[in-house]
């Protein structure tokens, strides 16, 4: 009896074992990335989009399965901008063991820099400040930088402008973020690109910038490329519409033309700036909602399955989040493929193998993303809009600026 | 003197000299003995991780920095709005031998513990510079002039190239006698380090005000024109108040540097001067354990905070504006609460909390 009772406990046992292993093995591999960034706080306004893109890009990947049963785990920290809490958050990740970083402002990617280096750590930030990219080789930007940028914007003006070296004046943000792409415009006109600096204006918080606009034009400067953020953009586009300075196409005599890089556009700037942002032009690497494309169309129902408002889901750093999510997805997806361990050094691997026939295409840009040992910029292809009807529209064909690669 | 040194219940000084005691009784004296212990010995039983451990970090840099407003603010009543300033001007004497000679230079990587010592001196040189208004200045005319040096501060860091134009500046690992200290442990050990220096700090300023040099700081704070015609110098005191505050406040920035192994000038604005100012508020102005209780009590509140607003950012819809404005507005409110019901600060209760415990079970 006593035999009978013991057999019957053997087999529940083994049973029970037998049922549990399979769910364990079955229940998959939980990859954890971190991602640290201003939702609240100093340029949220970029930053809170850029988290949900992130964030619903993510869960899109766990409930369509595109990993299997294996699912990704982003910790979404918000950092209110504050470099000291970037690195708390960084420091939390490292705790909880992620294999991919998502970083957000050029501050704290440069004051981690070292840390990227020491943890081996491949590294997205939203920053495309060159200067990241110096003495780094863990840091990983998702498209051309500001510098790359802005030499674009200068590069159309020469292009397209009549009657001689275009007057230009740079208007940027008060800190390195504005500063850094100044040096390598100048270097590009040393290098040949036919243009005249007349000014670099870093703007503090002014409410009004008529002084500054009269003074622009008593200098004879044709043309303004803002490297900032929204908000001076548009109180400045405000200004020139009341002063009645605002040019009415490309290079119109006596007029300005206002141009911008990636952070000064997007569907914000024509909210805050109204009319005033009409024929304003302005180069970015994603994809907008505005233009009918594959990719907005895989934006915009990402954001209503996950019941984002209109805003959110045609904002340009809704894209720019969700790229992000994009190519760590692509890289865990490729290392899964090729059936190694999903680790840091392993998912770096994929990103730098990730060019030529490798490249990948989210939808979300308007080039392919391309990494290797010598090219830590992703989207090498900008694109340049300008708003039509209060829209943001394609100006032109997508191109990559040649000056980038002469000033190096 | 009591006839119990253990568990004394009043006071039984028979001398001045008693009365300036450091400890009261021996049941102080091995408290703290024992608690000074037990700092240094718990990270080796418990092991918290690199993120608590910056914080631990953290808040014991401020509590070096608020010992050294409270000297000039709490102790000598000279407001100053420019402390981050000073802090700042200890970190980037360590980033300017960074530049100049290289992050991982010798005299960076070895020669740190002369380096902090320098960044201290050089703390206490400009603190003795902008005191120099002092010897004319009062009240808010006073506060006025260290908010100048605060916004000529950043004005500077912000446009000089030197400076990296206030973007971050690296500082490279440090050697110890055990050899590099990698990553592993640079949170553990700059935290020995930042409590060596806090202990050392914390019994110099005991010393120190029961000196006359102290004793004049009070003098001075109370009453200046009778401290003058009790011999004692107003002007100069102010002026080595702040020469005092700027050496804790440069000892404060070189370990910031050290610690976070960079140096940006997001860590030394305006902002922070005013936190600083919180944090020695909420702690107890004019006594020196309120320096350690307000840097705990802001930065555990800053955590919570920051929890909070995570929390309600996720549950509450489109909260993005009330999470954003939640951390200032709990930041001001304690201020606000602590100077209405509670100007003597956390140290105030913290002092009713001795006295109970000293007369229990007598009530009175």
């Amino acid at each position: 009896m006593k035999m009978k009772t013991l057999t019957r406990w053997v087999v529940l046992f083994t049973a029970a074992a037998l049922l549990t292993f399979p769910m364990q093995a079955m229940g998959g591999e939980v990859y954890k990335l971190g991602l640290s960034l201003a939702i609240t706080g100093p340029t949220s306004d970029a930053g809170n989009p850029y988290s949900k893109g992130v964030e619903d890009y993510f869960n899109y990947v766990n409930d369509m399965k595109l990993l299997g049963d294996d699912t990704i785990d982003c910790t979404i920290r918000d950092d209110q901008y504050k470099n000291d809490v970037t690195r708390r958050n960084f420091e939390e990740f490292l705790d909880d063991g992620i294999v991919f970083y998502l970083n957000y402002s050029t501050g704290s990617t440069l004051a981690l820099k070292r840390d990227f280096e020491e943890e081996m750590i491949p590294v997205i930030p939203a920053s495309f400040h060159a200067g990241n990219l110096v003495d780094s080789n863990y840091i990983f930007l998702p498209i051309a930088s500001y510098s790359a940028q802005v030499i674009g914007l200068a590069e159309y003006i020469v292009a397209n402008h009549k009657d001689g070296a275009p007057k230009v004046a740079m208007f940027i943000h008060p800190s390195a973020f504005g500063r850094g792409p100044v040096e390598d415009v100048q270097k590009a006109v040393g290098a040949g690109l036919d243009m005249e600096i007349i000014e670099v204006v870093e703007h503090g918080k002014d409410l009004d910038n008529t002084a500054m606009l009269k003074r622009l034009k008593s200098k004879g400067v044709q043309y303004v490329i803002s490297h900032t953020v929204q908000s001076p953009v548009a109180t400045m586009l405000k200004d020139a519409s009341s002063l009645s300075l605002m040019a009415g196409s490309f290079g119109e005599a006596g007029k300005l033309t206002f141009l911008g890089a990636h952070y000064t556009g997007g569907n914000d700037l024509v909210a805050l700036a109204g009319p005033s942002s009409e024929n304003f032009y302005w180069t970015t690497s994603y994809i907008v909602t505005s233009e009918p494309s594959k990719g907005a169309d895989m934006q915009l129902d990402l954001a209503k399955k996950y019941n984002r408002d209109d805003k959110a889901a045609n904002s340009h750093n809704y894209a720019n989040g969700m790229m992000v999510a994009q190519v760590a997805t692509e890289c865990i997806k490729r290392a899964k493929a090729k059936g190694k361990e999903i680790t840091k050094e392993t998912l770096y691997e994929e990103l730098l193998a990730m060019n030529g026939d490798n490249a990948f295409s989210p939808g979300t840009t308007v080039g392919p993303v391309t990494y290797s040992e010598t090219d830590k910029a992703g989207v090498d292809t900008l694109q340049l809009y300008v708003v039509k009807d209060g829209q943001f529209k394609s100006a032109g064909e997508p191109f990559v600026p040649e000056y980038t690669e002469k000033i190096k | 003197m009591a006839s119990n040194r253990w568990l004394a219940t009043g006071n039984y000084f028979t001398s001045y000299r008693e009365e300036q005691r450091i400890f009261f009784t021996s049941l102080d004296r091995s408290a703290m003995i024992l608690f000074i212990v037990l700092c240094f010995a718990w990270p080796l039983l418990f092991d918290v991780g690199n993120k608590y451990m910056l914080v631990i970090d953290n808040i014991l840099l401020a509590i070096i920095a608020v010992i050294g407003l409270n000297l000039v603010t709490g102790f000598a009543g000279l407001i100053s709005i420019g402390h981050a300033a000073f802090v700042g001007i200890g970190a980037y004497t360590i980033a300017s031998f960074a530049t100049v000679l290289g992050d991982r230079h010798i005299i960076i990587t070895h020669c740190w513990p002369l380096l902090i010592l320098l960044s201290g001196f050089m703390g206490a040189l400009f603190g003795a510079l902008v005191g120099l208004p002092a010897m004319r200045l009062k009240h808010l005319y006073l506060a006025i002039a260290t908010l100048s040096f605060q916004m000529i501060f950043e004005w500077v860091i912000n446009f000089m190239n030197f400076f990296n134009q206030g973007q971050t500046i690296p500082v490279g690992r440090v050697y110890w006698l055990t050899g590099k200290v990698m990553r592993n442990d640079h949170y553990l050990f700059w935290y020995y380090v930042i409590l060596a220096i806090i202990v050392v700090i914390g019994f110099g300023a005991r010393n120190l005000l029961r000196t006359r040099y102290g004793r004049c700081l009070i003098a001075v704070r109370d009453n200046d024109r009778a401290a003058d015609a009790m011999g004692m110098h107003p002007g100069l005191t102010k002026v080595y108040a702040f020469g005092l505050a700027g050496f804790c406040a440069g000892i404060t920035g070189a370990l910031h540097a050290y610690l976070n192994r960079g140096v940006g000038i997001d860590s030394f604005t305006l902002h922070h001067s005013i936190n600083y100012l919180a944090m020695a508020i909420v702690g107890g102005l004019g006594t020196l354990h309120g320096s350690f209780w307000g840097p705990i009590a802001i930065k555990v509140l800053d955590l919570q905070v920051e929890r909070f607003s995570e929390w309600a950012g996720s549950h509450i819809t489109a909260a993005t504006n009330l999470t954003t404005a939640l951390k200032p507005l709990s930041f001001g409110l304690v201020i606000v609460l602590f100077l209405m019901f509670e100007p003597r600060g956390i140290a105030n209760w913290w002092r009713i909390a001795r006295s109970y415990i000293k007369l229990w079970p007598f009530r009175y």
